[in-house]
């Protein structure tokens, strides 16, 4: 009996279906014909979905958005210690070769100017550099890296580019004694450029000469260039000494103050040039 | 040892006190090592192992430095006599009070040379500055306290080194008693 009731139910039920499931298809056919044959206008029903759903899309974007950015930094502030220490690495061998550069240019300049001194003169020279300095302070003296199996002795003179730096006091095989001309102990003959008169310039052991007996009759102005005299020997006549920075003249005495300042910075000397003699001045 | 050692360490401070010291010709407040040295020499070395490390140390000074020959060992052995003999005679024996006095000898000693060769070869020195000196003199004081533990140790090293080696010896020579 029951199974006769379900039957019927079923035979009843099946027409239902078919035409809920024709329906649908039906209007999904209808939705797909207004889709693609349409006007394609949005209408207001579509209008309020897009304003209430609108919001929500933007709020979720923007904090899926912001937690991808915080994201994005997180994992970028820990690969930034590594790149930061890269970095400094770099910036510091950077530095290194920056001042080996400006070394290298200093160096050059130098040297260049010593290439200049030396084909220009047409004096043969011996190229030295300063290896230790006078540690007294009532002297003033360097010792250099050139002696007498390089033709260095007693007497010769010693030059840079810009002037006269001093002379050899004492030599070994190796190695030289060179008395700066700014020592109190030293004194050149020198002349004034452009008056032509001779005058001995003395070392007072700071960076400046003391010019002595130049007669109070004669026409010294400041920026005077003084040569050295070649009287003697000893120096080429005509390299340069110094400039004249300060003339005094005393109402006692026959002679002038002169002070020169010195051609050669004597504060940052490191290369020389000895002039090589056949028969330097021994005393 | 000792003295082998004391010279080489005398040896290297002139070098430092030439090179890395003195950074222009005309530089005047590079510190005076070798005087700490002489110092220490006449505070806790016997008079002749002193003056063995204090000749040849001053002649190569002298050969560094100037062109007097003999200034160097003057200062040296000035001062080497004048703290010798303030060490003995100096009722207080604590090293504490050893480093003002090395600076009040220095400027002491410096003097008397200075007027001693300003006297004999006169404008071949550069005039006295005692701003300059005081300084000079400063600069030891502050270095005397480091250098004196450094040669404290290099002492107490070769010393001990010498024991140990005297203690070889005697144990080479007892064993077939």
């Amino acid at each position: 009996m029951r199974k006769k009731s379900s039957r019927q139910r079923g035979s009843r039920s099946r027409p239902f279906r078919l035409a809920l499931i024709s329906g649908v298809l039906l209007t999904v056919g209808l939705i797909l014909l207004v889709f693609v044959f349409g006007h394609q206008e949005v209408g207001p029903m579509h209008k309020l979905l897009f304003e209430t759903v609108g919001p929500l899309q933007k709020m979720i974007s923007r904090t899926t958005g912001s937690f991808h950015s915080l994201q994005k930094d997180y994992l970028g502030l820990l690969s930034v210690r590594d790149e930061k220490e890269h970095l400094w690495k770099e910036l510091q061998e950077c530095r290194a070769a920056a001042y080996k550069n400006r070394e290298a240019m200093a160096t050059n300049a130098r040297l260049r100017k010593l290439l200049e001194f030396k084909e220009s003169s047409g004096v043969p020279t011996v190229a030295a550099r300063i290896i230790g300095k006078d540690p007294s302070l009532w002297f003033r003296s360097v010792v250099i890296d050139r002696g007498s199996s390089n033709g260095i002795v007693k007497g010769m003179p010693v030059v840079t580019g810009d002037g006269i730096v001093g002379q050899v006091y004492s030599s070994s095989p190796h190695y030289a004694k060179v008395l700066l001309s700014i020592a109190p102990s030293s004194a050149l003959d020198v002349l004034l450029q452009k008056s032509r008169v001779r005058g001995i310039l003395k070392g007072t052991g700071k960076n400046i000469y003391r010019l002595e007996y130049i007669l109070k009759t004669v026409e010294v102005s400041e920026g005077d260039h003084v040569v050295t005299a070649g009287y003697g020997g000893l120096f080429p006549t005509g390299l340069p000494v110094g400039v004249i920075t300060k003339v005094k003249k005393q109402h006692r005495g026959m002679f002038l103050e002169i002070e020169v300042t010195p051609a050669v910075d004597f504060e940052t000397l490191e290369d020389l040039l000895v002039i090589e003699q056949e028969k330097p001045v021994v005393e | 040892m000792l003295i082998i050692g004391f010279l080489l360490v005398g040896l290297l401070l002139i070098v430092l006190q030439t090179t890395v010291f003195m950074l222009t010709p005309t530089w005047s407040v590079a510190p005076d090592f070798y005087y700490v040295l002489v110092a220490y020499l006449a505070y806790r070395v016997d008079l002749v192992r002193g003056l063995v490390i204090l000749l040849p140390l001053s002649c190569v000074l002298d050969v560094f430095s100037g062109t007097i020959i003999g200034m160097y060992p003057a200062i040296c052995f000035s001062c080497y006599f004048l703290l010798k003999f303030i060490s003995v005679k100096l009722p207080v024996r604590e090293s504490l009070y050893h480093v003002p006095l090395i600076a009040v000898s220095y400027l002491v000693v410096y003097r008397i040379v200075f007027l001693v060769l300003d006297f004999f070869q006169p404008d071949t020195l550069i005039s006295w500055s005692w701003p300059i000196m005081l300084l000079r003199a400063g600069l030891v004081m502050l270095f005397a306290f480091p250098l004196f533990r450094f040669f404290e140790f290099l002492s107490s090293h070769s010393r001990g080194r010498l024991s140990s080696l005297k203690i070889l010896r005697s144990r080479s020579g007892n064993q077939f008693r």
